[in-house]
């Protein structure tokens, strides 16, 4: 059977049209937005009260008063619920969506009525509308039309059509045709015929077509709500994939409130437009006669009456409403341009959402954030309708996004990692501890690993990798479905004390509300952990260098973001960002760290403030590390900090003639003993900071017998006779060869490799993973330490030398030129513990991240700033 | 005097080639050859003429093509081939505009389940072609008054077609097709749908009606004794023929077939025939020489009876100017009651055969 590449074509299609035909989805766009936007603008815009007065006003005049009364109890609830303003953009997008469905709906239900033919061809048409999934023409309208209602507003007028053209081509056919005959009998013209006999006889049939086109648009745009149409649909869909049933069900609630309104109501405009309702309608009140009040119905100049005072009390308010603008502050930065942001429900994504919209707003800036899926997110910051989102979790989870759209997309580099993906189990599931624990234990769990959407990358590692490496395959089958149904399923079990295993990630809530078990993955099957992004459009950075810069500095420990997420989740859903305000209440400072106010420099100023300092450094941990500490530091004092990577050489001598003003990583006495010598006199020490150092050759501990550097002789074919080195340039490097080795008679036996810091690092790390033995050159206080499990060789006849201290170089005039600043780090100390976490951040940021991580981790040590650097 | 509605030679194939089929149907093809092509022929070679004032009956069963024949008489339907003149005017080549102008003014009609609109009123039903025609509201609605009130529903012009039983709803159709003084009225098996009791009395209402108003009225029926009744000529369809026209009478006494006769039987000849029909125009006595009580042509069979009861002889005909035309022997009236046309025989003795009725 020959496979046809159906899927292939389509997605071709969509390319070429994506291209060519943009024009047309603009205007498309600009129509249905700005009808929309009218509606919503109106509807919106009032006092819920209000509205719901004008509203039950039009349900009194249309079925009585009691249903009068009923609805305005009905929206009071639903406004009391929090959701007015979603009730409003929901019915808005209804309003619009129905409108538009019944114009287009009616003249082709006519002509199908009127020819066999016609109708014929129009009944497959509408057979694909009404069945296609709704996901299959609402990801590509994303892709034509960008995140936003049109999306939804296009589905859903797809999704509403069929039933309003059946509905009017029945409602015609149904005429009775000696009905038509009589009219033509009389010489009637055709248009009189339609008019006159046909559509008031199928108005009733008609009518039922128009209140199914409403419902079924209420029902379609709580599903746009996923591709960003906002409203009660966007409110469902969160809570839901946040296993908040309440919220959820308080949100259906409000769905079906507006749903029994709308059906209720357009049922009743049937009866008024129809002469035959307006028939069967007198003849049912002739018969009532009695409880004259209950079915009282105003009139309908009443009804107007009524609501042109409702509306004009609404505009009244409105507009005294808008009176007092904001004014202007010295932190309106944004001035009032507009940032959208999207998210994908995950509480990280949630949390650092709110969080930017509440700092972007505090900076002056107008946010909207949208909560959308993966791909509809992607696509939307790719096509520019979104101008970042904080939540892509790279390389692996996303990867599929991020090749797609990659080349659209701007890096803003990662807030927080590494994240880690796991198989979890419940914690009372005793004897699992491992992924290799599950093997042969497929019955306990019923032989299912209960995934996520198959979609995500995980669930590809899962299968493709994880499964395999333990051996898993056949015995376990995973399950795919959706995030929600997964921690519902967890919820379920744990409930049951039934045995579990999901898929899971970390950071996530889970682990917090429920006691939780990562299964171990020795054989590092899940790969390593993932960095979560900030991704922004292309040229957001060019347009927005500021929020851009902001962004990029941005860093949270997993400490702040916990603290951010129960902040957000106590406050409750639709008060994410009155959690966010209260966190950061808590952490007071915050604000003006992470969005700071360019030019006015965060908290106090310095003495010296405005003076720019060149600082130099070589990349070597605690260099790049105290570098940036300072660099943040000199920032917040007002001072303008630049900072060069330069060789150890380079940078002494352009210390020596004034060209930079400072480095802080100068090893004394050892390792810069050639450049003291040299360049000495035309320097300043200011002290050390930190000391003292040690210099060691080091093998991972798990390669046994080799304790002491005198342990090795005789050892090198072990360790393929190399001790893997770092830049020959580096002094260590010189004491190794010159003293070490002949020190423990290693000569001949070991070659020294030089290469490069990095290099060596990376050797380090393939050979533990592979667990090779391995002997390389490193130093303390290194990273390396807290990472890996390594053992220091002992030095017992001291031929590294003593340890060293850390100095910090000036050049000549230093203090005279920069009496603050030289006065802070003559004081400047940090101890071991510091240090290492300090590198640790660095190392886990990133390249290219150093300054924000450091930021986050000056940020993270309260009180720390204002002891190195004190202002009076 | 002209015929008001004349139709020549007309043909209405319904399927595929229609022309192909009327020009086979020319040569003498049967309808069942025809359908067995996947054609079916509903009117062959129809052509009648309808004078002015008269009620024009086309009589056959369901099937027979009575109704297609009706609607190709106001253009509802267009003919496959022959004509329709109307005053004269082809409505075969009148364009649609001018043919619903025809249709609104001159030519009405009323259906067999009353077709009125129901989200109209009865007075808007009644007003329907004047609004058609674009009268102004008053007058339509006096004009509609008016008709309504001539078949005897004044009062009930407030009222909705549904509020109203089944006779009420046609006499409410009729007045829509009189509304208009349309000189052609094309009524649909216009009582079929109604009780028998009330057909009675829209037929004598159409008959007393039709004797002020003089309208020119084609009705389609499947009852002859409606036909019989209603009908000055009966025009009688079978298979989409017309086999024969003429009066009652013509049709009762000298049936075209044994199809047509078929039906005749079912009828109560005593209801159809007059002096006219049974009179011996032969016999020539001294009947109408005495001043004993004597019959016109047109007294109906009942009264006939009658008079021979009380005149010892056999009842003088005699026309307006009092010439004797025929004589009406009492065994006559016996023989046309028991369809025996013959002269009574002898009788015979006992012990021979008994002549039973041939």
């Amino acid at each position: 059977m020959p496979r046809i590449h159906f899927g292939d074509w389509v997605e071709t299609a969509v390319d070429w049209v994506q291209s060519h035909l943009t024009w047309v989805f603009d205007i498309v766009n600009a129509v249905l937005d700005g009808m929309y936007s009218g509606v919503e603008s109106v509807l919106g815009g009032g006092e819920p009260l209000l509205l719901a007065g004008i509203l039950a006003v039009i349900a009194a005049w249309l079925r009585g008063l009691l249903p009068g009364v009923l609805a305005f109890a009905g929206l009071a609830l639903i406004d009391s619920l929090g959701l007015w303003d979603d009730a409003m953009d929901t019915l808005s997008l209804v309003l619009v969506a129905a409108v538009i469905t019944v114009v287009l709906a009616l003249p082709l239900g006519v002509w199908a009525a009127r020819s066999r033919r016609v109708s014929a061809q129009l009944r497959p048409v509408l057979d694909v509308m009404q069945t296609m999934p709704a996901f299959i023409y609402l990801i590509p309208g994303v892709m034509f039309f960008g995140v936003g209602t049109t999306p939804g507003l296009l589905a859903t007028i797809i999704f509403a059509m069929p039933p309003g053209v059946r509905m009017t081509e029945l409602g015609i056919r149904q005429v009775d045709g000696e009905l038509v005959e009589a009219a033509e009998a009389f010489g009637t013209t055709p248009r009189d015929i339609l008019l006159r006999v046909q559509l008031p006889l199928a108005l009733p049939t008609i009518m039922a077509g128009v209140n199914q086109v409403i419902m079924l648009a209420l029902s379609m745009v709580v599903i746009g709500g996923m591709a960003g149409a906002g409203g009660l649909g966007e409110q469902v869909y969160s809570a839901i994939t946040q296993l908040k049933v309440g919220l959820a069900a308080e949100s259906g609630v409000a769905v079906v409130i507006l749903a029994m309104y709308l059906d209720r109501m357009t049922g009743a405009l049937g009866e008024r437009v129809s002469p035959l309702g307006r028939r069967a309608a007198a003849k049912v009140s002739a018969l009532v006669g009695r409880a004259r009040f209950a079915h009282y119905r105003p009139a309908g100049a009443v009804a107007v009456v009524g609501v042109v005072v409702l509306a004009l009390v609404a505009g009244g308010l409105n507009l005294a409403g808008s009176g007092d603008a904001e004014a202007g502050s010295s932190t309106d930065v944004g001035k009032g341009k507009r940032i959208s942001i999207g998210y994908i429900p995950w509480d990280e994504g949630t949390a650092t959402t709110y969080l930017w919209k509440e700092l972007l707003e505090q900076r002056g800036y107008e946010t909207d954030v949208k909560q959308l899926d993966p791909g509809p997110l992607y696509s939307g910051v790719a096509r520019g309708d979104l101008d970042f989102q904080t939540d892509a979790w790279l390389p692996t989870t996303h990867k599929a996004y991020w090749d797609k759209y990659g080349s659209q997309l701007e890096d803003l580099g990662s807030w927080y990692g590494p994240t880690s993906l796991e198989l979890t189990v419940p914690s009372y599931v005793k004897g699992i501890d491992s992924l290799a624990d599950l093997k042969g234990q497929g019955k306990r769990f019923g032989g299912k690993i209960i995934g996520i959407e198959a979609s995500a990358g995980m669930m590809g590692t899962l299968n493709s990798k994880v499964l395999k490496a333990y051996g898993l395959e056949g015995e376990y089958k995973v399950v795919s479905s959706s995030t929600s149904s997964m921690l519902a399923e967890l919820d379920r079990s744990i409930k049951k004390r039934e045995p579990v295993v999901v898929t899971l990630w970390s950071p996530h809530w889970a682990y917090g509300k429920y006691d939780l078990k990562k299964l171990q993955d020795p054989e590092g099957a899940w790969g390593e952990g993932e960095q979560i992004h900030t991704v922004a459009r292309k040229g957001f950075s060019a347009d927005d260098p500021v929020a851009a810069q902001w962004l990029k500095d941005f860093k949270l420990t997993e400490k702040q973001l916990t603290g951010l997420e129960n902040a957000i989740r106590e406050a409750g859903q639709g008060h994410e960002q009155d959690g966010v305000r209260s966190w950061l209440k808590k952490n007071p400072g915050l604000v003006d760290r992470l969005a700071p106010v360019p030019g006015s420099g965060a908290g106090k100023q310095g003495k010296d403030a405005g003076k720019t300092v060149d600082m130099g450094y070589f990349p070597w941990d605690e260099a790049i590390a105290s570098t940036y500490l300072w660099q943040n530091i000199l920032e917040d004092r007002g001072y303008k900090p630049t900072l060069k990577q330069l060789d150890p050489g380079p940078l002494y001598s352009s210390l020596a003639q004034g060209q930079m003003d400072v480095q802080l990583d100068s090893w004394l006495p050892t390792t810069h003993k050639a450049y003291m010598d040299k360049y000495g006199s035309q320097l300043e020490d200011l002290g050390s900071w930190y000391g003292p150092t040690s210099l060691e050759l080091t093998v991972p501990s798990y390669v046994k017998g080799i304790d002491s550097l005198a342990d090795l002789k005789g050892q090198g074919k072990r360790f393929g006779g190399k001790i893997i080195g770092i830049e020959a340039s580096a002094g260590m490097m010189g004491t190794l060869n010159s003293k070490v080795l002949k020190a423990y008679g290693l000569e001949g036996e070991y070659k020294v490799v030089s290469s490069s810091t990095s290099s060596m690092l990376a050797e380090l790390d393939r050979s533990i993973k592979k667990r090779e033995p391995v002997v390389v050159t490193l130093w303390s206080p290194h990273w390396a330490y807290g990472k890996y499990d390594l053992k220091k060789l002992q030095d017992p006849e001291g031929a590294w030398g003593k340890g060293e201290r850390i100095h910090m170089v000036g050049k000549k005039t230093f203090s005279q030129d920069f009496p603050e600043f030289s006065g802070w780090l003559k004081n400047f100390k940090l101890t071991e513990e510091q240090l290492a976490s300090l590198e640790v951040a660095i190392q886990k940021g990133g390249a290219g991240n150093e300054k924000a991580s450091a930021r986050q981790w000056l940020d993270a040590q309260p009180g720390l700033e204002d002891k190195l650097a004190p202002v009076s | 005097m002209s015929p008001r509605l004349e139709t020549e030679h007309l043909y209405k194939v319904f399927g595929r080639r229609p022309d192909d089929a009327v020009e086979r149907l020319r040569q003498g093809a049967g309808r069942e050859e025809l359908r067995a092509g996947g054609t079916t022929a509903a009117v062959i070679d129809a052509s009648f003429q309808v004078e002015p004032g008269e009620i024009f009956v086309v009589m056959g069963l369901s099937g027979s093509g009575k109704s297609t024949l009706l609607r190709m008489l106001n253009g509802l339907s267009e003919p496959t081939a022959g004509h329709v003149r109307f005053d004269g005017q082809d409505l075969t080549s009148l364009p649609d505009p001018a043919l619903r102008e025809l249709r609104s003014r001159k030519i009405s009609m009323v259906f067999q389940h009353f077709a009125l609109f129901p989200h109209r009123s009865v007075r808007d039903n009644a007003a329907y072609g004047l609004y058609v025609q674009g009268v102004p509201r008053a007058e339509r609605d006096r004009r509609a008054d008016e008709a309504l009130a001539l078949c005897g529903l004044a009062g009930w012009e407030k009222s909705w077609p549904d509020e109203l039983s089944g006779g009420m709803q046609q006499r409410v159709g009729l007045a829509r097709a009189l509304a208009t003084d349309a000189d052609l009225l094309l009524m649909d098996e216009s009582f079929s749908a109604l009780d028998p009791l009330i057909r009675r009395d829209m037929q004598d209402q159409l008959l007393e009606l039709q004797k002020s108003l003089k309208k020119t009225i084609v009705f389609i029926t499947h009852d002859l004794n409606e036909a019989m009744r209603l009908g000055d000529r009966i025009a009688m369809m079978r298979d989409g023929r017309i086999v024969q026209v003429g009066t009652a009478q013509e049709i009762l006494v000298h049936p075209a077939d044994d199809y047509v006769a078929s039906f005749t039987k079912d009828v109560d000849r005593s209801r159809v025939l007059t002096a006219a029909a049974v009179m011996d125009t032969e016999v020539r006595g001294d009947e109408a020489d005495c001043d004993c009580e004597t019959a016109t042509p047109h007294t109906p069979f009942t009264e006939l009876c009658a008079i021979s009861a009380r005149v010892a002889h056999p009842v003088a005909v005699v026309d307006r100017d009092d010439t004797l035309v025929g004589v009406v022997p009492r065994h006559r009236l016996v023989g046309f009651l028991g369809d025996e046309q013959g002269d009574p025989t002898p009788c015979r003795p006992r012990g021979g055969k008994v002549a039973a009725g041939a």
